[in-house]
């Protein structure tokens, strides 16, 4: 039972898998693991054997599962298994960070998978038959469900939370139908002081905590701010969404820079594009260029050119282009009715165009293709692009344009802003290349220097203001650094404009890419001389959903492979772009010459949930440590009570050097020194499971220490001894014994008990002391039945003012 | 001379003095009684408790002979009677007898007239003549014909009985029974005692080689000397925690006195001062439980049924009985805790 509700509770994660082979896989592995509970339960094995066979099977059935093929007769587990499980480890991990939601069929992430639900139904098992607490086993399954949440980044289908859910309650019920069967027959409270409608108090009591229970999960999020999902947004947020989406089809300026924020701030996600291409790993989609830069930030020009039926031209035919190493792909793409823009999006460097009819035209100086007379909506079609890979030292020989260049001209006009000068003259400082400067100033927008992925930051616009604040708040989205970058390139003089289109994306339905309004994206091209409009991403690469890096310009928020990009990218010639994309992508699945990285991939290394996971298991490490940092700091405090606080007024003749003797001049401070010595004493037996009797007294407690811990003939004996004496001296005579070394007993008589106590013993001391349990279990205890008290005296009271009293008296 | 009275017993003893009276007087009487030491601390332990003492057992095992080793380690007047069927109240009080010389009664004091009166087989004799033991226990004074005359100092009744169930003995009155501070039983003696009593015993009775160690006099200070022990009130309150607890315990219909209360908490400061100490432990009460409390109590039909004695109900008592103490509350520990916690994490804090 406790398996299949283990399994019900894996439900949310077909939220993730795109086909439904890790269900088997896990209904093989809990089923096995509860197999293999049966069994030794039948067999009555003691509860740590029960543990140990049912992660024995797991083990087994993981090896069986996932073979290394280096087995003993393919299910006993070798070394060379366990390195294959750390491999698919770092392959899942890999997975990860690559794939989006829902992720294919990969071996390390269905093996998480498995061993993940695995462990969670013998955690469960073990909690709901063993400790008989299946309310606790609700949180291995909130881990379960967490991770789907985690995963996803808005919002996460409900069917499958649900089914999780029941198979909670299931397990509820279940326990609490065996537990009432326990006693016998159910009584539904008939006959009993109780009305009609109320079957039975119980259950009464019931309904209304989950009443409560309901309410309070409901009305808290709406109240809480900072909940971007709580309904409360939503309803004042309903317009603000697809307010830019439009445009008009007739003309043909568009503001993008609305367009894009509306797009990422709308709270629900709408597919806008499939694309499908035969590049393994292909940069952004693009379908829009502002260039266009004056006072109020990047606007797109109104594109002018010649209508696609008459062809398109390629960067390799034009000298001034041809840079680079040149690879030519096909595209299908489908938009779906919900994008309306009158630009088309298209891969970079298209050079056929298929499916468009004659109203649609090429801007060829920014790239795009777009209409007049009409839009996207709805459209299917296809086309071929190049794609050019570059090295940085390949770039490196771009020169420096001719200040009359066409380009020059028109790309590198900014408005006067004496801050971005500034700066920007003192980033491109030293710097002799354009692509270095380039470089320099993409590399000011990292994470180092402050800067931080938001989208409330700043408004939509790109005007001098906002790249203002945003170069002094750091926090922005992608327009802002892609703006603030093209804006500092035109500084240094370098043509720069905005590009904006989708990322790669990160939602895949079969082969096909599906770009919805997450996925819009805004990035920056540069002008250089030789390889035309070559894009750089300031973006930080965590924070866009499948953002990708190029080998020209890595991630600058990644820290792992430090050596492999600095050289690639900082240290003139120090490395070939061979090692750059290959050193950190050794043992990952990228394409031989790729210059699309596995830096990409290591890149968002640190992202949020792997923190939120660390955190977690910090959290709940430190939390276990509690008791017994509590424990430490009660017998500090104790053996400080002990210790002498050596009395100031009478100048009592102080024995030197021994600092444990107690020197107190007043009997009251001996009192308590004693005292504090045997309920620290106490504390310990408790610790060490010494029966602590309240009807003994001091003396026959310590003589029964020394009995049952077995201490005789040793110091801690006469230690104990001496504390007794010492307590009930304090306790009982006219004067406390002083001068006794209590605190080198105390010492004593715990090495002596944990001497010959056994490990576990010793560890659950050290752990999870039993005085400190306890003492908390009777405080909560004690809390509770204060609190039922005032309940019930509460309940009285309103009682009295119930017109049910005069009720239930009249049909006596 | 000046008759001491109970209310000045002589000047207390030094620790050490009282030391090495009582070794003495334990060591005399361990002479005759062999190891049996408990049982002679404790019947010291009642004497100097001001108190009487009842020596319970089957025949033969030693309890007149503790009584009288008891006795004669002692320097004082001691006076002997023998409980039988037909022995008269007068016998034990004394009468007043027509005198022809002087024309007048004149008191014939009694055998109660001494400063140690053993009396064996107490309840041989029937309830009247056992009654006539009642005023001289408490008041430690006789009536006779309207006369009320005062006993000595020290005064002390040691009585042997043997148990109810043996044939041809009076149950003693309950009201007897309270007046008895403990009731101890002697056992059997382990064999090693036992081979060292028959060597001992074969050829001469080693209670006519026993001689005074003590006079009424030192006795009277060491009674002082006990009356100055430290009883804690922790001690004093569970004193009374177990007394209470016989009179609400369901299995006894009939629970200890005041009096009892009052002598267990003597007793106790007896045995304290025996072990050198100056003040009184729960240990010591937890001793004496069963010696001082068992004899008067009346179970229940339904514990008597059960064979509950009344000893296992008042041992029984004494472990479920948590100790008092001065201090505040501890959750799980009554012993050990409290106030000494708060005012040292007060202190900490």
């Amino acid at each position: 039972m406790a398996a299949a509700a283990s399994l019900l509770a894996a439900a949310p994660l077909s939220a993730i898998f795109e086909t439904w082979t890790w269900l088997l896989q896990c209904i093989l592995t809990v089923g096995l693991v509860a197999g293999a509970a049966v069994l030794t339960r039948t067999l009555r094995f003691p509860t740590w054997a029960q543990a140990a066979g049912m992660v024995l099977v797991l083990l087994l059935t993981l090896t069986w599962i996932f073979p290394s093929h280096e087995e003993l007769l393919g299910l006993i587990p070798t070394p060379a298994t366990f390195n294959h499980f750390g491999e698919l480890f770092s392959e899942a991990g890999n997975d990860t960070r690559a794939y989006g939601v829902p992720v294919p069929n990969r071996d390390g992430l269905l093996f998480i998978a498995a061993l993940g639900i695995g462990a969670v139904a013998i955690v469960v098992d073990m909690l709901t038959v063993v400790a008989r607490r299946p309310a606790l086993a609700g949180l291995p399954m909130l881990a379960i469900y967490s991770v789907p949440v985690a995963v996803y980044i808005d919002s996460v289908p409900v069917i499958p939370f649900i089914v999780a859910s029941i198979g909670y309650l299931w397990l509820l019920v279940a326990d609490n139908v065996d537990r009432v069967r326990r006693f016998g027959r159910r009584f539904t409270g008939d006959g009993r002081d109780v009305d009609v409608w109320e079957p039975s108090p119980l259950a009464a009591a019931g309904r209304r905590l989950a009443v409560i229970g309901v309410a309070a999960a409901v009305v808290l999020p709406l109240i809480v701010p900072g909940l971007n999902t709580g309904l409360l947004n939503q309803l004042t947020q309903v317009g603000t969404g697809g307010g830019g989406t439009g445009g008009g089809p007739g003309n043909g300026r568009i503001d993008l820079s609305a367009t894009l924020s509306g797009f990422l701030n709308t709270t629900e996600t709408i597919p806008y594009v499939k694309v499908t291409t035969d590049e393994t790993d292909p940069f952004y989609l693009r379908f829009g260029v502002a260039d266009a830069l004056n006072k109020d930030g990047f606007k797109a020009r109104t594109p002018t050119g010649r209508p696609i039926s008459n062809g398109l031209t390629s960067p390799q035919d034009n000298p001034k282009t041809d840079g680079g190493e040149y690879q030519r792909y096909h595209a299908d793409v489908e938009i779906t009715n919900d994008f309306t823009q009158s630009l088309a999006p298209i891969y970079s460097s298209t050079v056929t165009m298929d499916g468009l009819d004659g109203s649609w035209a090429y801007d060829q100086s920014s790239q795009v293709i777009f209409s007049n007379r009409t839009n996207v909506r709805g459209k299917k079609y296809s086309f071929d692009y190049v794609r050019a890979k570059y090295t940085p030292d390949e770039l490196r020989q771009a020169e420096q344009l001719p200040s009359d260049d066409p380009n020059i001209v028109q790309f590198t006009t900014v408005p006067a802003d004496p801050t971005v000068e500034t700066l920007v003259q003192k980033l491109v400082k030293n710097k002799d290349t354009p692509y270095d400067k380039v470089m320099a100033l993409y590399k000011y927008f990292s994470k180092e220097n402050g800067f931080k992925y938001s989208l409330t930051a700043a408004g939509p616009n790109g005007d001098v203001s906002a790249i203002d604040a945003f170069l002094k708040d750091k926090s922005g989205y992608c327009q802002q650094y892609a703006a603030s970058l093209a804006w500092m390139a035109r500084e240094a003089g370098i043509p720069a404009r905005v590009a904006f289109g989708f990322t790669k994306g990160d939602t895949r339905d079969g082969k096909a890419y599906v770009l919805t309004n997450r996925n819009a994206h805004a990035w920056t091209e540069v002008y250089l001389d030789g390889f035309g409009w070559i894009p750089f991403d300031a973006t930080p690469a965590a924070s866009v959903a499948g953002s990708s890096r190029s080998a020209w310009a890595p991630d600058t928020d990644q820290v792992e492979t430090p050596s492999a990009s600095s050289s690639a990218t900082a240290a003139p010639g120090a490395a070939s772009s061979a090692n750059a994309s290959t050193a950190p992508g050794a043992g990952k699945d990228v394409d031989a010459g790729g210059s699309v990285t596995g830096d990409a991939a290591t890149g968002s290394g640190f992202s949020t949930t792997a923190v939120l996971v660390t955190a977690l298991i910090a959290l709940l490490i430190a939390l276990l440590l509690v008791p017994a940092l509590r424990r430490v700091l009660v017998r500090k405090r104790r053996h400080e009570a002990t210790v002498p606080t050596v009395a100031a007024a009478s100048a009592g003749p102080a024995p030197p050097g021994s600092l444990d003797v107690v020197v107190t001049t007043e009997a009251v401070q001996a009192r308590e020194d004693a005292h504090a010595a045997w309920d620290e004493l106490v504390d310990t037996m408790l610790d060490y499971r010494v029966q602590v009797d309240p009807t003994e007294t001091p003396r026959h407690t310590a003589q029964r220490l020394i009995h049952e811990a077995d201490l005789q003939n040793s110091s801690a004996a006469e230690a104990a001894v001496l504390l007794g004496t010492a307590e009930e001296r304090a306790r009982y005579a006219r004067q406390p014994m002083r001068g006794a070394a209590l605190t080198t007993a105390l010492a004593q008589v715990r090495k002596g008990i944990a001497a010959t106590s056994t490990r576990r013993t010793r560890l659950t001391a050290v752990l999870l002391p039993p005085s400190v349990m306890l003492r908390w279990r009777l405080a909560i205890g004690e809390a509770s039945t204060t609190g039922m008290t005032g309940i019930s005296r509460l309940r009285d009271v309103l009682i009295r003012f119930s017109p049910r009293r005069l009720l239930a008296n009249r049909a006596r | 001379m000046t008759t001491p009275t109970w209310d000045e017993p002589g000047g207390p003893l030094t620790n050490d003095e009282f030391r090495a009276a009582t070794d003495a007087i334990i060591a005399n009487i361990e002479h005759v009684i062999e190891g049996k030491g408990a049982t002679v601390r404790l019947a010291l332990a009642v004497m100097l408790a001001e108190g009487h003492l009842l020596i319970e057992d089957v025949p033969g095992v030693g309890k007149t002979m503790l009584a009288k080793a008891l006795a004669r380690s002692i320097d004082c007047s001691v006076r002997r009677i023998q409980f039988t069927p037909d022995l008269l109240p007068s016998d034990v009080t004394g009468v007043s007898v027509y005198n022809q010389e002087t024309r007048d009664f004149e008191f014939k004091p009694g055998a109660v007239f001494a400063n140690l009166v053993v009396g064996d087989e107490i309840n041989r004799a029937s309830p009247k003549t056992q009654s006539a033991l009642l005023e001289c226990m408490e008041e430690r004074q006789v009536t006779v014909d309207g006369t009320t005359y005062e006993l000595q100092a020290p005064f002390m009744v040691i009585a042997t009985q043997n148990p109810i169930e043996m044939e041809g003995t009076y149950p003693l009155p309950e009201a007897q029974r309270d007046r008895f501070t403990a009731r101890i039983a002697m056992g059997y003696p382990d064999p090693r005692a036992e081979l060292a009593m028959l060597n001992s015993h074969g050829a001469v009775d080693p209670l006519n080689a026993l001689r005074a160690v003590a006079d009424a006099s030192l006795v009277r200070r060491l009674i002082a000397t006990v009356r100055e022990v430290h009883a804690a009130e922790a001690v004093q309150q569970y004193a009374i925690a177990l007394v209470n607890a016989t009179r609400e315990a369901p299995e006894i219909r009939l629970g200890a006195s005041p009096r009892s209360t009052l002598q267990l908490l003597r007793t106790a400061k007896a045995i304290a001062a025996l072990e050198g100490r100056d003040y009184v432990l729960p240990d010591d009460l937890q001793a004496l439980a069963v010696p001082v409390m068992a004899h008067r109590i009346i179970p229940t039909a339904d514990a008597q049924l059960n064979r509950r004695t009344t000893d296992t109900i008042i041992s029984e008592i004494v472990h479920r009985l948590p100790l008092p103490h001065d201090r505040a509350r501890n959750p799980y520990d009554t012993r050990a805790n409290g106030d000494g916690r708060a005012q040292y994490e007060s202190r900490g804090r």
